[in-house]
């Protein structure tokens, strides 16, 4: 993925293919061949089997290119102001900024959670912090819809796309219909994101057998397998459970509650992966930590008491995982190799 | 041919009327045998005539929404009348009604079975089997289904809403496209299964920009049944429901089956009595439980035409 910008070579005319290398090799920087993009879904091989549904919806060229074009552009939103990218930031893993612990959306107005990072979603089995979304190609809705969000409402939508200059002939040509519908902008949507794969972080290098980690981050490595990997589990890093992880005693919030409508659910949250944590501040569905030090002395002091509390934060009386200074820098170090600089820099993913 | 067949039939029929053995005497055994044997030979030869097996007619399923003995009629928001009363007294208006039936299959005494065809898919030709049902719009109220084998038949078997297959399918058109009129909610992603709207002078909702004063709004939803959702409600209901007397469907016939659904059997099932002074804005599946264990009573098979 070092050389993003060679969209062709998979899937094009060769005489296309040879203009892009052509012109690709003006920009080759030293020492590095240049790579050839495929806009094919691959999992990686260490990633479990891919959950979405790419027989409905196989990722091309332009359906890739026509979801990218969508992710950055605001007539998504009712008053032309908010796009996806407006809250899913490339160089924070597709998080929103720091500033906005919770998201600003049309007419100055503030959501309730946190904007989640975006990586690995074709491995994912629900969606959004309380999990109410199933499949990948509804997810966007929920964000168009919000009035905390786009504020639009999707007939208007598509009557805008339809409308457009140039959309109804890029979705001709991503997906051969005559009409812009619901269907094809989630598709093309869902396209962009899928091909969204972080998989060349440090800590995949080490995996790999390519990179070393320093002692204090193989150390952070052994702690987190032994305090943290019953719920932030295997190589992407999350059980995709929902867990209450002790921030209150009564959740304002009702998470996991408000879709099951299950008392045993209320304030429980799904466990997040960590892939490129380390940009992707601040933490928790309510964006209450702005560091990981916060978030792991919560973790060590500041479990608090609840009736959904997660059985693994509680032993007895003693509540939380206890954790010196120490072990909690060196879990902070491993975390740090979890960020994969080569996604967030990624021209595939940068606006056309 | 055909008719040669026809008529060796009939000749059959006439000269052969007594069945009964113990009136047949030699010769019409022998003559039973030949005009079968005849029968036999014609009908080999035949290329034109369909056999069982290759004919096929249509059936149209047509829905009858009712509250209780009072054909629906649906009002505008802002009508004043309330011509519907539920078990606790409480009169009432509808301004929306309609189901999404799905997965139809018919079945017959001797084993004649039937399902719809059923596909999904983003371009809207390519959803078929799936039927949003509206008090609105009089021709989606008459589904009709092709392709089935000729026999008899005495049973229909529906879905009421979209089930998780169907979901987990991703996005989806023509009925199931919600800028296309689908009842999707976006925040617990799915299809709502059935649902009404209407004013009660007894719901204390006041105006908004989405409700009308003394709004009901009753939207059955929720379909999850998948690994890891132990807790959720899934309001998707399988239905099965007889025939009062089987009907016969070929190519040279138009028969169909008038189904009731009677609204008040909803509201007001074995389990509850719908109260609009509290229950006026049902929008979660947990909350619409209640209402979607009553569906299956509530419709009927009125009658058939042959």
């Amino acid at each position: 993925m070092h050389f993003s910008n060679l969209y062709s070579f998979s899937n094009s005319l060769f005489g296309i293919g040879l203009l892009a290398l052509l012109l690709s090799s003006c920009t080759r920087e030293k020492g590095i061949a240049p790579v050839a993009v495929a806009y094919e879904f691959a999992a990686p091989a260490e990633f479990p089997d891919p959950i979405y549904t790419f027989k409905n919806n196989p990722i091309t060229k332009e359906g890739f290119l026509l979801g990218k074009r969508l992710f950055f552009d605001p007539i998504l939103s009712a008053d032309h102001t908010i796009s996806c990218a407006s809250c899913h930031i490339q160089s924070l893993a597709f998080a929103d900024v720091p500033l906005h612990g919770v998201s600003v959306g049309v007419n100055g107005l503030s959501g309730t959670r946190n904007a989640p990072a975006l990586a690995n979603l074709a491995f994912k089995p629900e969606f959004f912090w309380d999990g109410g979304v199933t499949h990948l190609d509804f997810a966007p809705l929920n964000a168009i819809e919000s009035e905390f969000e786009m504020g639009s409402c999707i007939e208007d939508v598509i009557e805008k796309l339809n409308a457009h200059p140039q959309y109804p002939s890029l979705f001709r040509q991503a997906f051969t219909t005559e009409k812009v519908t619901t269907p094809y902008l989630l598709y093309a949507l869902a396209q962009f994101m899928n091909r969204m794969i972080s998989d060349q972080s440090p800590y995949d290098q080490y995996l790999a057998g390519t990179a070393k980690l320093s002692e204090p981050e193989i150390r952070g490595m052994d702690l987190f397998q032994q305090h943290c990997a019953s719920c932030h589990d295997g190589i992407l890093f999350t059980d995709y459970s929902y867990r209450n992880n002790g921030l209150d005693s009564l959740a304002i919030d009702p998470g996991r509650a408000r879709i099951s409508a299950f008392a045993g659910d209320h304030g429980k949250f799904q466990v997040p992966s960590l892939r490129n944590v380390g940009v992707t501040a601040p933490y928790m569905h309510d964006a209450r930590f702005r560091t990981l030090e916060a978030v792991l002395d919560h973790y060590s002091e500041g479990v608090v008491a609840s009736p959904t509390l997660d059985m693994s934060l509680q032993r007895g009386d003693q509540l939380g995982i206890q954790l010196t200074d120490s072990e909690k820098a060196a879990i902070i170090a491993f975390l740090h190799t979890l960020t994969d600089r080569d996604f967030l820099n990624d021209p595939l993913f940068r606006r056309e | 041919m055909q008719s040669l067949t026809a008529l060796l039939g009939l000749l059959n029929l006439i000269f052969f009327k007594p069945y009964n053995a113990i009136k047949m005497n030699h010769l019409n055994k022998i003559s039973i045998l030949f005009f079968l044997l005849l029968n036999l030979f014609f009908t080999a030869c035949e290329k034109d005539n369909p056999t069982p097996g290759e004919d096929f007619g249509t059936f149209d399923l047509i829905f009858d929404n009712r509250v209780g003995d009072q054909a629906v009629s649906l009002v505008n928001a802002d009508a004043t009348e309330f011509p519907y009363t539920n078990n606790m007294g409480q009169s009432f208006n509808l301004t929306l009604l309609g189901y999404y039936i799905s997965k139809i299959e018919l079945a017959g005494p001797n084993g004649e079975y039937f399902a719809d065809e059923i596909s999904t898919g983003a371009d809207a030709a390519q959803v078929k089997g799936f039927y949003h049902v509206l008090e609105s719009d009089p021709n989606s109220q008459n589904i009709r289904l092709d392709r089935i084998p000729a026999g008899k038949y005495d049973q229909v078997t529906f879905t009421l809403g979209i089930d998780a297959e169907t979901v987990q399918e991703g996005a989806t058109g023509g009925v199931l496209d919600p800028a296309e009129g689908a009842w999707l909610w976006n925040w617990d992603a799915g299809y709502i299964a059935f649902g009404i709207e209407g004013r009660s002078p007894a719901s204390p909702r006041e105006a908004d920009q989405f409700n009308p004063e003394n709004g009901v709004q009753i939207h059955i939803g929720g379909w999850k049944d998948i690994a890891g959702n132990a807790n959720m409600v899934n309001n998707v209901k399988r239905i099965t429901l007889d025939f009062p007397s089987a009907v016969n469907i070929e190519s040279r016939l138009s028969p169909n089956a008038h189904l009731e659904m009677d609204l008040l059997k909803v509201l007001d099932g074995h389990a509850n009595n719908v109260d609009f002074s509290t229950t006026y804005a049902v929008h979660a599946p947990a909350k619409g439980k209640v209402f979607a264990d009553n569906l299956a009573a509530a419709f009927s098979v009125d009658h058939v035409h042959q």
